[in-house]
């Protein structure tokens, strides 16, 4: 067992005999608490992050496409913004993935892709239904407004939550029903406002998550 | 009731930080030597030491990838050492509620 580095078989070992039982309560509820803060993924801040990440990109959209009469879909210097700040947030969970699983071990990385799978293809999708309902002759209102802002949401929101639910994964699962609610309740807006409703809507959703993150971490 | 009655291999302070840290890990996940060391901030050969009188009650496993020194050993807690923890808290509970 062991590095190949300098093993000291005689180190100084210390033993628990005068151990108070108190202290030992105290020291194995701190280790755990920072054990799991350090594991964790997505921390509060990361999800404070991609909540503000998702109001400027739906933000960007909702600006550029307010006061369009008829509506015309987004321009493309908001779309490009729309990237950016869906490439600024990608990038700071794969920074913090990396190091909170830095060391780790996943016995169970197959799942980790197969929880990818239904996502990728929910999203991906809504797409293919975008293009298809063009094809079908349907406004650019429906096409290029509602679909591509609450579709996602609704979509990706069930194929999380079915796979958060199926592993008991209650704040996830609450994340993604507030996603598919969000999403549902946004289309009410039009092509113009649900832009707006979907983003404020999100990041509500998020900014919550991270408040229940913190306050879990205290309880 | 006595502080006799908790778990002597986990009832020392460096292995019981070790056990916690291996715990909030999910079940069958591992942790390299390396991150443990750091977490827990023992010299390599005191986490050794530790981590063999654990290894050899079956609380955790021990595995050893390449050789030389691009090797790299990772620990990771067995069912026996979590539920080992799990009475090991339940002790402790109990204990300090008829203090």
């Amino acid at each position: 067992m062991g590095e190949d580095t300098d093993v000291n078989e005689n180190g100084a070992v210390d033993e628990g005999s005068d151990l108070d039982p108190r202290t030992a309560a105290t020291l194995l509820e701190q280790t755990k608490r920072r054990a799991q803060r350090q594991f964790e993924f997505p921390s509060p801040l990361l999800t404070l992050i991609q909540a503000g990440a998702v109001l400027a990109a739906y933000g960007a959209i909702w600006l550029s496409v307010r006061g369009q009469n008829p509506y015309s879909g987004p321009s493309y210097p908001a779309l490009a913004a729309l990237y950016a700040f869906v490439a600024v947030a990608a990038i700071a969970a794969t920074w913090e993935g990396r190091r909170a699983s830095a060391g780790v071990i996943r016995r169970s990385s197959r799942q980790q892709w197969s929880r990818a799978i239904p996502l990728v293809a929910a999203f991906l999708a809504v797409y293919v239904l975008m293009g298809a309902l063009r094809y079908d002759g349907f406004s650019h209102a429906i096409v290029y407004g509602i679909l591509p802002a609450a579709g996602p949401l609704i979509v990706v929101g069930a194929a999380m939550a079915g796979y958060a639910a199926a592993r008991e994964e209650w704040q996830v699962l609450g994340v993604a029903v507030a996603a598919i609610a969000v999403g549902a309740g946004s289309a009410f807006a039009g092509p113009v406002g649900v832009w707006g409703v979907a983003g404020a809507g999100i990041c509500a959703v998020l900014v919550c998550r991270a408040i229940v993150q913190v306050w879990l971490r205290r309880a | 009731m006595t502080a006799g009655v908790l778990d002597p291999l986990i009832h020392v302070p460096a292995r019981l930080r070790i056990v916690a840290t291996l715990a909030a890990l999910p079940e069958g996940d591992a942790l390299s030597f390396t991150r443990l060391q750091k977490m827990i901030g023992l010299t390599p050969g005191n986490l050794i030491t530790h981590l063999r009188k654990l290894e050899h009650a079956g609380y955790l496993s021990t595995e050893k990838n390449g050789s030389g020194v691009a090797s790299h050993t990772s620990v990771a807690l067995s069912n026996h050492g979590r539920a080992a923890l799990d009475t090991y808290t339940a002790a402790l509970r109990d204990l300090l509620a008829g203090l």
